[in-house]
């Protein structure tokens, strides 16, 4: 059994005397993509800033192997710096400069954005954008991805075409990844197991385990009933 | 209801005009009499002194003299502010202590030092430059603690998840975050630290365009005086239009156009 990339034991937090989180326990696993889903303002954000170590647990504690980096829903990249700088930032420091605008360039062919390496992001659709965040946090070898509602600013459309490239970058580059969303529909589509939260102070209330196979088509078996599942651990069916 | 935007030729031709309109009424007021003798020169006078001052090139000493002033006390103001509110907003502790106290600075008319000017640098430029260090220092220093304040968290999480050093954030984050309200605050700021120059140069010294009209002034020449008028104004739109011309820098543009 190898070793959980993110160890979550008893984490709390609270800020004063008013509990955000109680009482987490969970295990990611190297690869393991979980999303975790829950009721809105259950402290979701505050979950993944916890994970991130951008706070500081006020009870239990947080173990990440390898770092991770964290994806925003929106505004995450530096608006003063271009497309391939924002990216270049994402490479690793040791990395020598030649070596770092091959993988940039190597990137932003990928994800089509080649001709757009010297736009600005407030020049791109916000699809792009997510797809250079995404950029910068996956030229790097870092091991743990969270996702903070990545594509909840998105349109419709493009939230489906994000969801089915970030899968298949998934399954080309695997990464342990955290997603934390309101959208079930995605958390089933792209998780291996969705993790329900309770309202605040939120705590686990029920661990999902999904079928093997990402992203799962919305009629693929074990699908809607997972979702009727989550929807009635939320109290929403 | 915001109107239609203006075509760009009117945008040069409708200021020109009205110029050549305020000119137009002045000439004829003049040339019928209407000003008491030796309150108002008319154009003509003017345009004369004009060609005077710039033929023995007096009226090019002073614009420099004036220019090396603002230029001089506005960059080291600067130099001293932006550090400055950046550890205000860094700090708490300082942050309580000190902003009272730069807000009490910032109020107080630098005219007001004028007095102590004199005393403390004695005449010439030390004095002026003093001056427009008093009235840049204290409102760029609370234009940059106000803009640091204003710098998203997610961007200091990002760099940390991107192991930034704290020189680095400084440096790459902070800096260019607040630069595009920054410089909405220089441009503020460099058009009173003209104004002052003007009133310091009054006093203090023996050239520069506030001299030039103070001087003009104690000679019964009001046409010079309307010369160091117009060349004052004429200058601070100059200034104003470098720094909205700089705030357009591709760096700087997501400022305005979020």
């Amino acid at each position: 059994m190898t070793a959980p990339a993110l160890t979550l034991a008893g984490l709390g937090f609270a800020y004063g005397p008013t509990a955000v989180l109680t009482n987490l326990d969970l295990e990611v696993f190297p690869g393991e993509v979980v999303a975790c889903v829950g009721p809105s303002g259950c402290g979701k954000s505050t979950l993944l800033a916890l994970l991130g170590g951008h706070l500081r647990p006020t009870h239990g504690t947080v173990a990440t192997v390898g770092g991770s980096r964290t994806i925003y829903q929106d505004g995450g990249l530096f608006p003063w710096l271009t497309v391939a700088a924002n990216v270049a930032l994402g490479v690793p420091r040791a990395v020598d400069d030649r070596a770092r605008a091959a993988r940039v360039a190597d990137w932003l062919g990928r994800s089509g954005l080649a001709d757009f390496a010297d736009h600005y992001p407030h020049q791109l659709s916000g699809g792009m954008r997510q797809r250079v965040e995404l950029g910068r946090a996956l030229v790097a070898d870092t091991a743990v991805l969270l996702l903070d509602e990545p594509f909840s600013a998105l349109d419709y459309q493009t939230r489906l075409s994000m969801r089915r490239e970030l899968a298949a970058t998934l399954a080309e580059r695997p990464r342990t990844v955290v997603l934390v969303t309101h959208d079930i529909e995605e958390a089933v589509q792209l998780a291996d197991r969705v993790v329900v939260l309770s309202a605040r102070p939120a705590t686990v209330r029920r661990v999902l385990t999904l079928p093997p196979g990402r992203p799962r088509a919305p009629n693929a078996p074990g699908v809607a009933d997972a979702e009727q599942t989550i929807l009635e651990e939320l109290g929403l069916s | 209801m915001p109107s239609r935007p203006v075509a760009p030729l009117w945008r040069w031709v409708l200021p020109i005009a009205v110029g050549a309109a305020l000119v137009g009424a002045w000439a004829l007021a003049s040339a019928t009499g209407q000003f008491p003798r030796g309150t108002v020169p008319a154009p003509a006078a003017v345009a004369r002194g004009f060609a005077v001052e710039l033929r023995s090139g007096r009226l090019l000493d002073d614009i420099v003299a004036s220019l090396y002033r603002v230029g001089f006390g506005f960059v080291i103001a600067c130099v001293a502010a932006i550090p400055a509110g950046l550890a205000l907003g860094r700090f708490a502790a300082a942050r309580a202590a000190f902003l009272p106290w730069v807000n009490f600075f910032r109020t107080l008319s630098p005219i007001a030092w004028i007095p102590f000017a004199i005393i403390w640098f004695g005449i010439g430029d030390p004095p002026a430059i003093f001056l427009i260090f008093l009235a840049t220092f204290f409102q760029v220093t609370l234009a940059t603690l106000g803009a640091s304040a204003g710098v998203p968290r997610v961007y200091y999480r990002v760099a940390a998840d991107l192991g930034l050093s704290s020189r680095q954030v400084l440096l790459e984050v902070t800096l260019p975050a607040i630069l595009p309200q920054l410089l909405v605050a220089l441009r503020v700021a460099i058009g009173v630290a003209w104004m002052v120059v003007v009133a310091a140069e009054m006093i203090a010294v023996r050239s520069g365009l506030g001299f030039l009209i103070i001087d003009a002034r104690n000679a019964l020449r009001m046409d010079l005086v309307v010369v160091g008028m117009i060349t004052i104004g004429a200058i601070g739109i100059g200034l104003d239009a470098l720094f909205a011309r700089l705030a357009r820098a591709p760096m700087l543009r997501w400022g305005s156009e979020r």
